[in-house]
């Protein structure tokens, strides 16, 4: 009997748990990586966010709770916290995650329970069996982030080009995006090395480099593992040309790559150079005001390009939470669907890393005017038009 | 593949075994005292490495804190072991050992952390702040199992690596670090560079190897050591303290993996989670020597690094995969040569 | 504290389980199905870890291996989940065989890190083969249909999770309760104690094995078609561990224990997550899995074999009544006089030292022979030599004509000859009669299937019946239901005699049987012997207690510095000069 009575109190304090208040204001489900591989991502998102609270605290009058949870780099435990957030915490939207995995795993909840998702890491997007995209990305879609580089490269005349990433989903879509950059008698990718995270050696994988002898080297990798290639290539008396993507952009790849690092030509939001921009530039007030509200919220000044997006997720969110609203009230099935349709007709909105203009058809919102192109000099990155 | 690149795969593998000959007689130093094959032994090396960094930016690393904590939890658990056994006069001598001895080190350290003290005396600090942590632990964590199956203390071990990686995101953040090199100087052989930082971690790997070697195969002491390992009974039986044997494993176990930490932060860039790709590399190393002997084990941990070098130039991907797999024949032969009979599984 | 029985106690879990779905909420039941499917993996484990004792931290690879199967054949190939079941099956099991042919016979620690090789590696290959989807996996995998019904909801797909669970964990206790079960059960004991009763180790473990395998296999297809999504990152060495943490928290001797360590992990992490934020704020993150390992740890200090040895300590355990049922077939033994063991010439050497030399004897059919000689004479040697756990390096033995010099212990024991140890090679925690049981391997022929599906009654209450005339046999029948960890020293060498008998022997071999005994249990001892040898067995007793052995044997050889010294009976062999010298030193 008193087994059979702790069983029933287990399950009447689960069914208490999974009832919740119904709220007039907003709730805000957030999950991010604060910890496994990909933490070096998933805590600057975390920061982006609590900037956004910081920069915009309240929605047309009504506040904003966010409950944020930790997936651990893990797409499984994404999916689970997704779900959670959805089914015990009746969230109004999900925005996450740390990795491209994580955030696909997220899309595909999202798009089972019918609950808008702004994913803040590149994702493939595909609509829901009712026909609807339920998942939006805040990102550049990588093939762009690529192509803005890789446009550059041409120009400067490199025919020959070698890749060196990450073994996981990024490297994969930087090499796809390079490739496709190919032309029959100009650039041709030479290479496809992969490493992992982990790694505390690629000398491997830049000997076989080296021995193809590119004229230029595009970096996979992200953060201060990104810098690893480019610290072995100057090891190795490397003097070409090296280029990067957005994932490379932060003060820690620059800590870590010192030297090796220099003068490495980044495609990037323009958040990071904000300051550089022309004053007509869509990007450069609202960049600077992120900025000012990352340093009230974190202590510190922003050298990352990953927490900008969360900060433009919630300037979308903002954008389309209020038309939602007068049709439908928050915290209801109803909710998620007006607020889809809101998210997907956002027009030109500035944000930090784009001009966001969305609709039904396609789940990225951003052109060519999203990526600037900066350099790397002294340390310090140098807008490059 | 020609003989150029032959060199400096060699080279370069070499320069890994060497960090894993560090890690894996370390490993073996532990185990053949105390049974634990103790997985956090990678994470307090990165935690050197890590706090060697934050001294360098004049900051005093969490591990202080963690430090300190630990010293308090495992005085107040030998006070009150001390308490129950009716021995409360020997409680000062404890406290002395597990209290004051790394308060005070951590207070020197956070004194010297303020100044601006030379590369050398940086590292030492690392060294300092980074000792107590294994065998606090040991006492905390381990010292009430001590006489548990190895699977047991396996899995505790692993627990508890999870813990300190855990709490190495929390110090010291999710970026990876990278020291300057203590050396700068470089010798070129035969048209391959090595460099000054890579020659000093093959030495220190040469020199440990060889002490442990000698202590263990050669000294009272050392012999002292491995009676423990093997039957803690009958080494009580003789005189020798299993516990006390088992804490200097551990801090002799501990200086060598913050040695290793300090010696590898300039060559490879070091994450709170770095650890345990590096332990478990080297923990190949170890199987390769048997978990007994020295010599071997060192040999070992070179061919592991060995492979990796060529593993990964054949294909970068599958290098892990190629790596872990070639343990299987290893074990296959280690298994061949030992003839013992099968130990009884504890019930 | 009323004494429920297990049987009521299930049944009102089966009622609960089966109304949750409507007792809790959505995210509960996602959060009870996850159990569900890790508690599969878990209950494989504590078969092949807890039962077994071979510790693998590779069972995440097999599920992975399982859940890519039927991930790729329903995704790409466009197949239903049901063929993808049988796909995930035979891949899993292909592979869990290929690698347990290759390592299964590896020693100790050695096997358990070679789980850790193949895990890793497995897993590593999972992000880097082409075609798995590289790091991004697999998504959209479509749900189970049941006909119509898509078991896609998590409501749904709750009860075939659900009726998973239950029969795997029947299954498993049926296994455990049948001879190749009692296989398993054995290996801990050690290599001596398993081929002693014609057990061959090697097979044993692969068969643990691949249990182990189909139970992750299962988990695998399930874990695939519930999330819908499989990465590598679900699969790799940290998921291994967690497995194990599972198994052994909840108590890794019983099948019930891996569903109570799935169950309590994976709230605990839940539980954690949801309520660190409110102590420690913004760092909860990172703290969540100190504080696991921390709970984890503390947990496993206090309790050391997990959960279930509580619970099992809270419910009272009532023995099958034994029926009567027909005894087993026995073997036909030989006429009296007639050559049964026959040593010509052996010799075995330890690199430089001959422990025994040009030995030859015979013993012959329904006689106690008694090996003796002073301390280092070769005696044990020579046991190992009989029963094969050491090869001779030169010269013959024969066994009923047949040549059996270098055979593996276990094919000698199938044979007919039986022995005994001395030190005690019980298995402590289980009851004589298991105990006894544990003989009968070579007599019984259930094999996996028969077992799991309690086919095999009508051969296990044979078995039971004969091993409980065994123990009537030595005089232990009342203490059938006692775990032999509980019987004096001279019960239990009793004991040993009785599973010694229950192997259907031709030739029992003792091994010092009277060390250690009362003159009083050495007289039972004695008279017991004789009785046996009466039945028509033939024994070969070596001893160093000369009362006990003048008085018992019809037969004596002597040896000493490894070679015959003498050969007689008893009354002869005292008085010759030569072993008069040996023992004492000179003659007397």
């Amino acid at each position: 009997m008193r087994n059979l009575s702790v069983l029933l109190s287990v399950a009447a304090m689960g069914a208490w748990l999974a009832a919740s208040p119904a709220l007039a204001d907003y709730k805000v489900g957030f999950i991010t990586s604060l910890s496994g591989p990909a933490a070096t991502i998933g805590v600057p998102y975390a920061k982006g966010i609590a900037a956004a609270k910081q920069y915009m605290p309240a929605i047309g009058g009504d506040a904003v709770t966010v409950i944020q949870l930790d997936d651990g780099s893990d797409p499984a435990a994404a999916t689970r916290d997704a779900r959670k957030l959805v089914e015990e915490d009746k969230v109004d939207i999900l925005i996450g995650t740390g990795t491209s995995t994580s955030s696909m795993a997220m899309a595909s909840v999202a798009n089972e329970l019918k609950v808008p998702y702004i994913a803040i890491s590149p994702i493939k997007g595909g609509p829901a069996d009712d026909g609807n995209l339920w998942a939006l990305g805040v990102t550049q879609p990588p093939p762009l982030m690529v192509k803005a580089v890789a446009a550059r490269i041409v120009r400067d005349g490199v025919k020959r080009l070698a890749y060196i990433g990450y073994s996981e989903a990024w490297g994969d879509y930087v090499y796809n995006g390079a490739k496709a950059a190919e032309k029959p008698d100009g650039l041709q990718v030479v290479t496809n090395e992969r490493y992992a995270r982990t790694d505390t050696s690629v000398t491997a994988q830049i000997l076989k480099i080296m021995a193809a002898q590119p004229e230029g080297v595009i970096d996979g990798g992200s953060g201060t593992q990104g810098a690893l290639p480019l610290l072995t290539l100057a090891e190795r008396g490397y003097k070409g040309k090296i280029y990067g993507t957005p994932a490379l952009v932060n003060g820690d790849f620059i800590r870590v790559g010192g030297k090796a690092a220099e003068g490495i030509l980044c495609s990037g939001g323009p958040v990071i150079v904000a300051d550089q921009l022309p004053d007509d530039h869509y990007a450069k007030k609202i960049a600077l005001a992120f900025r000012d509200a990352y340093q009230k919220a974190n202590g510190a000044p922003s050298t990352d390009s990953f927490s900008p997006y969360a900060f433009d997720a919630w300037l979308l969110f903002a954008d389309a939470a209020p038309r939602a609203k007068a049709k439908a009230a928050p915290g209801t099935p109803e909710f998620h669907a007006a607020l889809r349709e809101a998210l997907f007709s956002v027009k030109d909105l500035a944000g930090t890393q784009g001009f966001y203009n969305f609709t039904p058809a396609s789940a990225y919102g951003v052109d060519e005017r999203a990526l600037v192109l900066m350099r790397l000099v002294g340390g310090k990155w140098i807008y490059e038009p | 593949m020609n003989l150029d690149i032959a060199a400096i795969l060699t080279v370069d593998g070499v320069a890994a075994g060497a960090i894993y000959v560090l890690v894996a007689i370390g490993l073996v130093l532990i185990f053949t005292v105390t049974r634990v094959i103790f997985v956090p032994f990678g994470d307090i090396a990165a935690f050197a490495a890590l706090t060697l960094a934050a001294l360098n930016d004049k900051r005093l690393p969490g591990t202080a804190g963690l430090v300190v904590s630990l010293a308090v939890v495992a005085s107040l658990m030998e006070a009150y072991a001390l308490y129950a056994r009716g021995r409360v006069k020997t409680i000062p001598r404890a406290l002395a050992w597990y209290l004051l001895a790394p308060l005070i080190l951590v207070a020197v350290t956070g004194g010297l952390s303020r100044l601006d003290p030379p590369v050398f005396v940086r590292a030492l600090m690392a060294i300092g702040l980074v000792l107590p942590v294994a065998p606090l632990l040991d006492r905390i964590v381990f010292r009430p199992i001590a006489d548990a199956t190895v699977l047991l203390l396996l899995i505790v071990a692993v627990a508890l690596h999870f813990a300190l990686v855990g709490l190495g995101l929390l110090f010291f953040g999710p970026e990876g670090v990278r020291t300057d090199p203590f050396v700068d100087a470089s010798l070129t052989l035969g048209g391959v560079i090595i460099s000054g930082q890579t020659m000093l971690i093959v030495g220190a790997a040469i020199v440990f190897s060889l002490a442990l070697y000698a202590m263990f195969g050669f000294t009272l002491a050392g012999k002292a050591l491995r009676a423990t390992a093997m039957n803690r009974t009958g080494a009580r039986l003789m005189g020798i303290r299993p516990a006390r044997a088992g804490t200097l494993a551990y801090l002799a176990g501990s200086l060598m993996a913050a040695v290793s930490g300090i010696l590898i932060a300039p060559v490879n860039t070091i994450f709170y989670d770095s650890g345990f790709l590096i332990g478990l590399k080297a923990f190949v190393g170890a199987i390769i020597g048997g978990l007994t002997s020295y010599p071997l084990t060192a040999l070992g941990a070179v061919l592991v690094g060995m492979l990796e070098s060529f593993a990964a130039f054949e294909s970068s991907a599958l290098k892990d995969v190629i790596v872990f797999s070639l343990l299987v024949p290893v074990l296959i032969w280690r298994s061949l040569l030992s003839d013992e009979a099968q130990e009884d599984v504890e019930e | 504290m009323s004494a429920l029985s297990p049987r009521a106690l299930a049944i009102v879990a089966i009622v609960l389980a089966l109304a949750a779905p409507h007792l809790v909420s959505a995210f509960y039941v996602t959060l009870l199905n996850y159990i569900g499917v890790y508690a599969l993996v878990a209950i494989g484990l504590t078969l092949l870890t807890g039962v077994a004792g071979v510790v693998s931290f590779g069972q995440a690879a097999l599920v992975g291996i399982a859940a890519y199967a039927t991930a790729w054949l329903t995704t790409t190939q466009g197949l239903s989940p049901w063929i993808g079941l049988g796909f995930a099956l035979v891949s899993t099991l292909a592979a869990a065989a290929l690698i347990g042919l290759i390592t299964m016979r590896l020693k100790g620690h050695l096997l358990s890190l070679s789980t850790v090789a193949w895990g890793l590696a497995i897993a590593f290959c999972f992000g880097n083969v082409d075609g798995l989807g590289n790091f991004t996996g697999i998504a959209a995998i479509p749900p189970i249909y049941l006909g119509p019904i898509s078991l896609g909801p998590s409501q749904r797909i709750y009860y075939l999770i659900l009726a998973v669970v239950v029969a795997g964990l029947w299954l498993a206790r049926n296994l455990l309760d049948s001879r190749v079960g009692r296989a398993m059960r054995a290996l801990r004991g050690g290599a001596l104690l398993v081929e002693s009763v014609a057990v061959d180790p090697f097979r044993a473990r692969l068969t643990a094995f691949l249990l182990a395998a189909a139970f992750a296999a299962l988990s695998g297809w399930l874990y695939a078609h519930l999330g819908r999504f499989v990465s590598p990152s679900s699969f790799d060495a940290g998921a291994g561990i967690e497995y194990l943490m599972m198994a052994m928290i909840g108590g890794a001797a019983s099948p019930l224990g891996g569903l109570i360590g799935a169950a309590l992990i994976t709230w605990a992490k839940n539980a954690i997550q949801d309520y660190l934020p409110l102590i420690a704020g913004g760092a909860a993150g990172q703290l969540e899995i100190v504080v696991f390992s921390a709970l984890f740890i503390l947990f496993l200090q206090r309790a050391r074999d997990g959960v279930t040895p509580y619970l099992a300590a809270l419910l009272p355990w009532r023995p099958a009544p034994l029926a009567p049922a027909p005894l087993l077939p026995r073997r036909a033994l030989p006429s009296p006089g007639a050559p049964l063991l026959t040593l010509e010439h052996v010799e075995r050497r330890f690199k430089g030292l001959i422990a025994v030399s040009d030995l030859s004897f015979e013993v012959k059919a329904v006689e106690i022979l008694g090996l003796i000689g002073p301390n280092g004479a070769g005696k044990s040697t020579t046991f190992n030599l009989i029963t094969g756990v050491l090869a001779p390096s030169a010269g013959a033995i024969r066994f009923l004509g047949e040549t059996v010099t270098g055979k593996r212990q276990y094919v000698i024991a199938r044979s007919g000859i039986a022995r005994t140890f001395q030190h005690v090679k019980l298995r402590p925690r289980m009851s004589a009669l298991d105990n006894v049981l544990i003989g009968a391997f070579g007599r019984l022929s259930s094999g996996v299937f028969r077992a799991a599906l309690r086919l095999n009654r009508a051969e296990e209450a044979s078995a039971r019946h004969d091993a409980q005339r065994a123990l009537e046999r030595v005089g232990l029948g009342a203490r059938a239901f006692d775990l032999a960890g509980q019987l004096s020293l001279g019960e239990q060498r009793l004991l040993e005699i009785a599973r010694a008998l229950m192997t259907d022997p031709i030739l029992l071999v003792l091994d010092e049987p009277a060390a250690g005994l009362r003159r009083a249990e050495k007289q039972a001892l004695a008279d017991l012997l004789r009785d046996l040898r009466a039945e028509g067995l033939t024994i070969l007793v070596v001893e160093h207690d000369m009362d006990f052995v003048m008085n018992l044997v019809d037969r004596l050889v002597v040896m000493d510095f490894g070679c015959k010294l003498a050969e007689g009976p008893p009354v002869a062999v005292r008085a010759d000069a030569r072993v008069r010298e040996a023992y004492l030193g000179g003659v007397a």
